[in-house]
């Protein structure tokens, strides 16, 4: 794999990721036409019911995210923060992983509906691309 | 000397990330009712709990941190692995940050209509989590491999 193959996969990572930040992530429909849709910048909360708890739980997991696509952009010309970028965003995506299974668990607990979404497939895939390029990239500048 | 140093440094952070996963990362204590003893909510990387009650589908933090800390040791032989798997702790504890962050708020605005006294914040865990991200960063620096 050459140079240019090595960096055409790093910027189909991060135009997955860019994608990613835009798209919903995952959710769960529960009775009564309510849904809890997660995004990169917030919980949408779809029909929310009057007895609905007080307080927010709507993490903006996008920031580490844009941190490590940054790194991955800057890993265009300084091989090494190509690494670092696709490594983070690899330990992040795992962190949103062990959250979707236990929010599943949680679910399926409550007979609701949960389902994955793009913004995390393309997330997923993105980052998985990236990381692919970035390692390319390590092997070329050696 | 460097050598020793750089294994030492990067052994140093694969425990201490290990570590962290059995402390507290998030910490809720509240009464529910006045007269009443606190009950502790406790976020762990293996466990949630609140009081003697175990959230069955509470989310193992510890699965990534675990495996990060398995590359940052074996970087002990390869500088890259080592600096991705320095990178790789940086990404889960940055991730994990940001939802604890956002869950403590939660705690606090969710729950101080039923106990304004109540006490919520960061754990031991995340700090130690923090401590070995800087460990394994300095290992690389000092990498024999450089």
């Amino acid at each position: 794999m050459g140079r240019a193959t090595a960096i055409a996969l790093i910027a189909v990572g991060v135009v997955l990721t860019a994608t990613a930040m835009v798209l919903p992530w995952y959710s769960t429909a529960y009775a009564g036409g309510v849904e809890v849709v997660v995004r990169a910048w917030g919980t949408e909360i779809l029909n929310k019911p009057g007895d609905w708890p007080a307080g927010e739980l709507s993490p903006w997991y996008g920031v580490p995210v844009v941190v490590t696509a940054v790194l991955l952009v800057v890993g265009v010309w300084v091989s090494r923060a190509a690494l670092a970028g696709a490594a983070g965003q690899l330990g992040a995506v795992a962190v949103i992983g062990a959250l979707v299974v236990s929010e599943r668990g949680h679910a399926v607990e409550q007979q609701g509906d949960f389902a994955v979404g793009f913004g995390l497939v393309f997330l997923a895939v993105g980052t998985l691309v990236a990381l692919a390029g970035a390692v390319a990239v390590q092997r070329e500048a050696a | 000397m460097r050598k020793i140093a750089g294994l030492v440094l990067l052994g140093l952070a694969a425990a201490a990330a290990v570590a962290a996963t059995f402390l507290p990362f998030s910490e809720l204590l509240i009464r529910l009712a006045p007269g009443q003893p606190q009950t502790a909510y406790v976020t762990t990387g293996w466990s949630t709990r609140f009081g003697g009650t175990t959230d069955e589908h509470g989310p193992l933090f510890g699965i990534p941190i675990v495996v990060a800390a398995a590359v940052v040791l074996a970087g002990m032989r390869w500088r890259k692995v080592a600096f991705a798997g320095a990178a790789a702790l940086a990404g889960v504890t940055g991730m994990l940050f940001v939802y604890l962050l956002n869950a403590i708020s939660f705690h606090e605005e969710g729950n101080i209509a039923i106990d304004p006294a109540l006490e919520a914040g960061f754990g031991n865990g995340i700090w130690v989590l923090i401590s070995a991200v800087v460990l394994a960063f300095g290992a690389v620096v000092v990498h024999p491999d450089d």
